[in-house]
Order: structure tokens, then sequence, then C-alpha cells
């Protein structure tokens, strides 16, 4: 059995069922203890709410801010590339290097001779054709593009590393 | 322009690269953590401190926050965590201590009481001196509960324990709250005797 102080924090709380709330509701009205505990509970709830919060510093998000830059400063670009991008360029490999082994097993001629000097006679494509193919155009576009994407990482990590010593010789200057 | 925006959407803001959305939610959050952090810290530096790691570590995770949850019970959670870290780290018991040594403890406490200036010392002045002499589970409960808009189960979460227990801890907390406080106006009236 709760005490009289637990069932009235309770009903205060609203955390009671139903049925418990009626109950303590119909004691508070005609029981005179527990009618001055709850007005004393209440108070004190009262109180309790109006608990005043503590200030931080002035320059407290300042400070965490600049600590978050810093440490973004500070993290290994390899650390920052989107993950999406490194497994694409190794599907990308992935997949040329099937095409060619897919290739090269299609152009070999299984049904030669077993006897006699040569077992496997495997046919030499002629890469030429492909040069002036689409396909040769689509991978020398992919290329560029790479090249290009390697070349804005690089820019990037050289303008962070810039921003990121400024920051740390401004701090010292301080 | 940013202080009418919720919470969710500062959040997608921020992981969207806006550091200053950031900054509104630190701005929105800092009282409450604050306050948070100097139930368990022995100063306002350590308070300080501990805060801003919290902040800092809630940055670095943003991305695994579940939106289906308060970021404010996510919050706290980081703080409850990172406080209850640093307490062990500095090895402050923060059980099994009896009521005698957390008044010798928390008596060091900088509370910002001048004898001399008595009358100017409101109730709510007294209010704060008992929750500092609290055990940092009874502070921290009475804090989520009244000023943290953080329901039983909530708190629950935060804490990392059953809802009842939560409740139980609640009604010890402001039983001890209430003789703290009755205490500490006794004592000072029988100063001004």
């Amino acid at each position: 059995m709760n005490s009289i102080e637990e069932q009235l924090w309770n009903y205060i709380d609203g955390t009671s069922n139903p049925e418990e709330q009626k109950a303590i509701s119909l004691l508070i009205e005609q029981d005179e203890v527990y009618r001055k505990k709850y007005k004393e509970l209440l108070a004190l709830n009262a109180e309790f709410s109006a608990m005043e919060l503590d200030e931080p510093p002035m320059a407290f998000t300042y400070n965490v801010m600049e600590s978050i830059r810093n440490e973004h400063a500070m993290q290994p670009l390899k650390a920052r590339v989107d993950q999406r991008i490194v497994k694409g360029i190794g599907l990308f490999f992935g997949l040329i290097i099937s095409a060619i082994l897919i290739f090269a097993l299609a152009s070999v001629h299984w049904s030669a001779p077993v006897s006699g000097g040569n077992t496997t006679h495997f046919v030499i494509p002629n890469i030429t054709k492909f040069l002036s193919s689409p396909i040769m155009e689509s991978f020398m576009f992919f290329d560029i593009v790479l090249a290009l994407y390697i070349l804005d990482v690089y820019l990037r990590k050289k303008n962070l590393t810039k921003t990121y010593t400024s920051v740390q010789s401004g701090g010292q200057q301080k | 322009m940013q202080s009418k925006l919720s919470d969710t959407d500062l959040i997608e803001q921020t992981l969207a690269g806006d550091q200053s959305a950031y900054a509104a939610l630190i701005k929105r959050h800092q009282r409450f953590v604050f306050t948070l952090a100097m139930r368990f810290a022995k100063s306002r530096e350590d308070a300080e401190e501990i805060a801003q790691d919290c902040f800092i570590k809630a940055y670095r995770s943003l991305e695994s926050f579940q939106r289906q949850a308060k970021f404010t019970t996510w919050l706290y959670s980081i703080v409850y965590t990172t406080a209850m870290t640093t307490l062990r780290k500095k090895r402050i018991a923060t059980d099994s201590i009896d009521d005698e040594e957390t008044f010798i403890q928390v008596e060091n406490k900088p509370s910002g009481y001048d004898e001399n200036n008595v009358e100017n010392k409101s109730r709510s002045f007294y209010l704060n001196q008992a929750i500092d002499q609290l055990l940092p589970d009874d502070a921290t409960i009475i804090t989520l509960f009244y000023k943290g808009e953080q329901s039983l189960e909530e708190i629950a979460q935060t804490m990392g324990i059953e809802a009842n227990t939560v409740k139980v801890k609640l009604f010890r907390a402001r039983q001890r709250l209430k003789d703290k406080l009755e205490r500490n106006l006794k004592h000072e009236a029988k100063e001004l005797i």
C-alpha cells in the first residue's frame, strides 16, 4: 500500500490509474489529512517547477562551434570522401575486368583438337576497332570526370590545410 | 528565422552542411544541458567542459539520430552518459554516499551565497542550494522532470533504467529535496536569530 504522500504525488503527476485518481480526489474532498497534505505538495510542486536554470558563459556556443570547425579541419581527407564514390569506382573496374574475362573466354576455341602441338588457339582481338567506338568515348569521358574529381579533392585539401593553419596561428596570436 | 524552426528541421539543415543551424540548436538547448552538467560537476568550469563535450559528441553522431525519438531525449542521454563517465574518471563516488558526506562535498561548491546579503535571498536560491546538495542522480531526475519537460518513460530512456524505477526514484528525490530545503531554511532562520 502506498503512503499518503506517494498516492498524492501520483495524483498530482497524473500517473495513477483513473480509479485511483477518482478515489484520491474523493479523499482530498472529504479527509482533512489528505487535503492538508495535498495543498502542501501542490505548493512544493509549483516551487520545483519554478526552479531556475543555470546560465552558461556568453561564448559557449562560439566555443563549441570553434571546436567543431577545428576538428573538421583536422579530419583526414580520406575519412571525408563519400563511400558511395569509392564503391562506384570499385564496381566500374570490377565490371571492366569481368567484361575482359568474359570476352577472353568467349574467344577461346574449346573444340580445337587435343592431340598435336597446339592445345588451344587464342584469337587476339583487334583493339583498334574499339578506339573509335562509343564505348571508348564514354570510357575516356569517365576518365576525364575522374581526373577532374581528383583535382577538386586535391584543391579542397589544400584549401582546408590553409584554413586550419590560419585558424591555428590566429589562436596562438591571441 | 532559425529560432522558429523545429529541432528536426535544424538537424536536417546541419546534415546538409549548414553549421549555423547547429549553432541555433546549441543556443536553444545550452541552458538546460549546462544545468544538467552542473548537477554532476563540482564547478562551472567542469560543467562547461561536460556540456561542450556533449554538443561535440552530438554533432559527430547526428546522422545516427533516429527522427522518431525526441531530439532532447537523445541529447540528454548523451549528457547523462558523458557526465557519469566524467564523474567516474574523477573518482567521485555517486552512490552509497550518506547525507552527511554529500553535505560536506557540496558545501565546497561556489553558491554565490553572501552572508551579509541575506535579505536578497529568494526562495529559488534555497531551492537551488538544496538541489546542489542532492546526489547527482536525484538532482538529474528532478531537473529532467520539472525543467526538461520529460515524461517518466523519456527519463527512463535517458538514464537507461525502467520507467517504474524512475517513478520510485522521483518520489524519493522529491522527499530528499523537501527535507534539504526545510533543513536549509531552518538553518538560515537560526542564523538570523
